[in-house]
């Protein structure tokens, strides 16, 4: 577990750097993560797959499956590797707040 | 290399049995010196225990005060009585006592165990290491004469809270596979001895992996499942699923969920949902095409097939058997057909028996045997020249050593796969080898865990791998890796494929056995198995 200080807010990470708690998100957040994640430019289609993430998460209380969100944000896995250089799971979900996947995944 | 003697095991030292990565034994075509083991940070060292090989599994609290050390081995010595009195194991109080008091020491299954010989052979990682060290605290603190005479009737380990934390870790760096106790002489269990020591370690102590304990179990029970999908989210996979299956075979399949009355309630284990839909997609389409009548359970209990207790907890593992079994008596189906899961299959099928008496008796069976069914029943056409590329089998320890699940797999390929195509691994069938990934490995991914797992514990099926495969390596030739077993091919994808690059390398894929069935069905236009990313 470490904190980080976001908008003079103390917000906690587990070790992989994931947010603990999901409704700590924010999109100065995401500017953060993106550092660490490999990210370089926040561009629209990052915001696109950012903002499903999101929408998925509020409803279903977890990440899509991966071919669910290629198909829904009509990008391959392939452009998603390239906006987030570290995967869907791990860059991805991370910059949109969700919590590290769990179970047999 | 350094001996480790039993009496030394709560010894101070930084680390007191280092795994590096020179220590590994090579496999083919691996340069040892590319390994690199995660750098952990001081602050983390500082805090937690990763003193017996440098790794940690459980993020153990290095203690601040004597009250603390002391605490931590009053609370051990607490669970270790209960652990050999009936009213507090009621799950494996014989094997248990048999297994403790029998063992003649002939170290028979040291080579049986793939950490043990993978790692360079290391003494902590003997299979009779840590029930040895379980047998000489037993005697020193439990029986008369150790407790007078100590080191001389051989109770010669002294309890500190060093022993008990190098215990906890040491019981997370046995798979439970049970290859060890396949070659005992006489039968004993050393693997279920490491099993019974984590329910000490859970049940008395609250000390379990947070990836099988907290975001596992307790996640399950809450939620619905171990991957945090609820109910809704389920159905909401369902019809993604149904999606998949008009897209692949170009026409669409009502799956049916909570149908009641049903002959079969499927259940898999959900992360098949989450990682590879498309294994219950082909479960799906091939009992459509045999006529069963069966069902899925969008019930809370009833469409998650893992039970993380049966790796460490057996008051977790009842909580999650009674809610699967109450879920199927309350769709009135005939039976439970567990998916491919080894360890759903074990705990749900063979544990549960335990459990499941009176009005919860409820016929509870593996996949394997039903889906040779429909292949010998012939309701289902097969065209074996459409798997005309090289497959293997991966045996999971749970249905094939455990239960003895062996044939149905193989009399499946021999009516789906070309002339020539399927190949055994060497030690195939009860003698196999495990993915590294079982008794929760292959969900543990906290700290550093994830370095030893892949390198060492998946090392020995890594190696199997390239001998099944050793005369079509060549990346042109699309090798498939068959594990019916969720947790095998998450231990497959880790180790085999991200870490030792098999895909990159050799084109080798991994996926389930009834995908296999699926890209041979006559009546399916395309290729159900592909070599490319789909999407």
């Amino acid at each position: 577990m470490s904190f980080i200080a976001v908008e003079g807010k103390q917000v906690e990470l587990d070790e992989d750097g994931f947010l603990v708690e999901p409704s700590d998100w924010n999109e100065a957040i995401v500017s953060i993560f993106a550092k660490s994640e490999d990210v370089e430019e926040l561009t629209e289609e990052h915001w696109k797959v950012i903002n499903y993430l999101r929408e998925y998460f509020k409803k279903f209380g977890m990440a899509p499956m991966v071919r669910k969100m290629c198909k829904d944000t009509g990008l391959t896995l392939k452009q998603i590797y390239e906006l987030f250089p570290t995967g869907p799971a791990k860059g991805a979900c991370k910059l949109a707040g969700l919590p590290k996947p769990t179970g047999c995944v | 290399m350094k001996k480790i003697l039993i009496k030394d095991f709560g010894s101070d030292d930084e680390v007191l049995s280092p795994l590096n990565p020179e220590d590994l034994l090579p496999i083919p075509g691996e340069n040892l010196e590319d390994i690199k083991f995660k750098k952990i940070k001081p602050e983390t060292l500082a805090k937690y225990d990763f003193s017996l090989d440098g790794f940690s599994a459980l993020s153990l609290p290095i203690p601040q005060t004597k009250e603390e050390e002391e605490a931590i081995v009053n609370s051990f010595l607490k669970g270790l009585e209960k652990l050999f009195v009936k009213e507090n194991n009621w799950g494996f109080l014989q094997p248990s006592v048999l297994s403790t008091e029998y063992c003649m020491q002939c170290n028979t299954c040291n080579e049986a165990c793939p950490i043990y010989v993978e790692s360079g052979r290391k003494d902590i990682y003997r299979p009779n290491f840590r029930p040895e060290v379980l047998r000489r605290i037993y005697k020193r603190y439990f029986s008369t004469s150790g407790k007078l005479l100590g080191k001389w009737v051989g109770a010669d380990l002294e309890l500190n809270w060093r022993v008990v934390y190098h215990l906890a870790e040491l019981v997370y760096r046995c798979t439970i596979c049970r290859r060890c106790a396949s070659v005992c002489p006489i039968g004993v269990d050393n693997a279920l001895l490491s099993r019974e020591l984590r329910k000490i370690f859970s049940q008395e102590m609250g000390i379990a992996p947070e990836n099988v304990h907290r975001s596992g179990s307790m996640q399950h029970l809450r939620v619905g499942s171990s991957t945090g999908m609820n109910p809704v989210a389920f159905k909401d996979s369902i019809e993604f699923i149904e999606d998949i299956i008009e897209e692949k075979i170009g026409r669409r399949i009502t799956i049916p969920v909570d149908k009641e009355g049903a002959d079969i309630l499927l259940i898999h284990n959900a992360g098949e949902y989450v990682s590879w839909p498309e294994n219950p997609a082909a479960f799906a389409i091939l009992f459509e095409a045999a006529g069963l009548n069966w069902t899925l359970s969008s019930d809370s209990m009833g469409y998650e097939g893992v039970n993380y207790g049966v790796w460490y907890d057996d008051v977790q593992f009842a909580r999650v058997a009674l809610g699967q079994i109450k879920a199927a008596k309350k769709l009135g189906v005939k039976k439970i057909v567990v998916g491919e899961c080894g360890h759903a299959t074990k705990a749900l099928v063979s544990i549960a028996d335990r459990l499941a008496v009176g009005d919860l008796a409820i016929p509870r069976e593996g996949c394997l045997p039903l889906l040779e069914s429909i292949v010998t029943s012939g309701k289902i056409k097969f065209d074996p020249s459409r798997n005309n590329f090289p497959v293997t089998l991966h045996d999971p320890c749970n249905m094939v050593r455990l239960m003895g699940i062996i044939s149905p797999q193989r009399n499946i390929l021999k009516h789906i796969m070309a002339p020539g195509m399927f190949r055994e691994m060497p030690n195939c069938g009860v003698d196999n080898y495990c993915c590294g990934g079982g008794s929760g490995f292959a969900v543990m991914n906290t700290q550093n865990f994830p370095n030893w797992r892949d390198n060492l514990a998946s090392r020995h099926k890594a190696r199997q791998v390239l001998e099944a495969f050793k005369d079509c390596l060549d990346p042109s030739i699309p090798k498939y890796y068959c594990a019916p077993c969720s947790n095998c091919k998450g231990a497959a994808r880790d180790s085999l494929i991200e870490h030792f690059g098999f895909r990159e390398k050799y084109n080798i894929i991994y996926a389930g056995l009834v995908e296999l069935m699926v890209n041979a069905m006559v009546d399916i236009p395309e290729p159900f198995i592909s070599w490319e990313e789909e999407f």
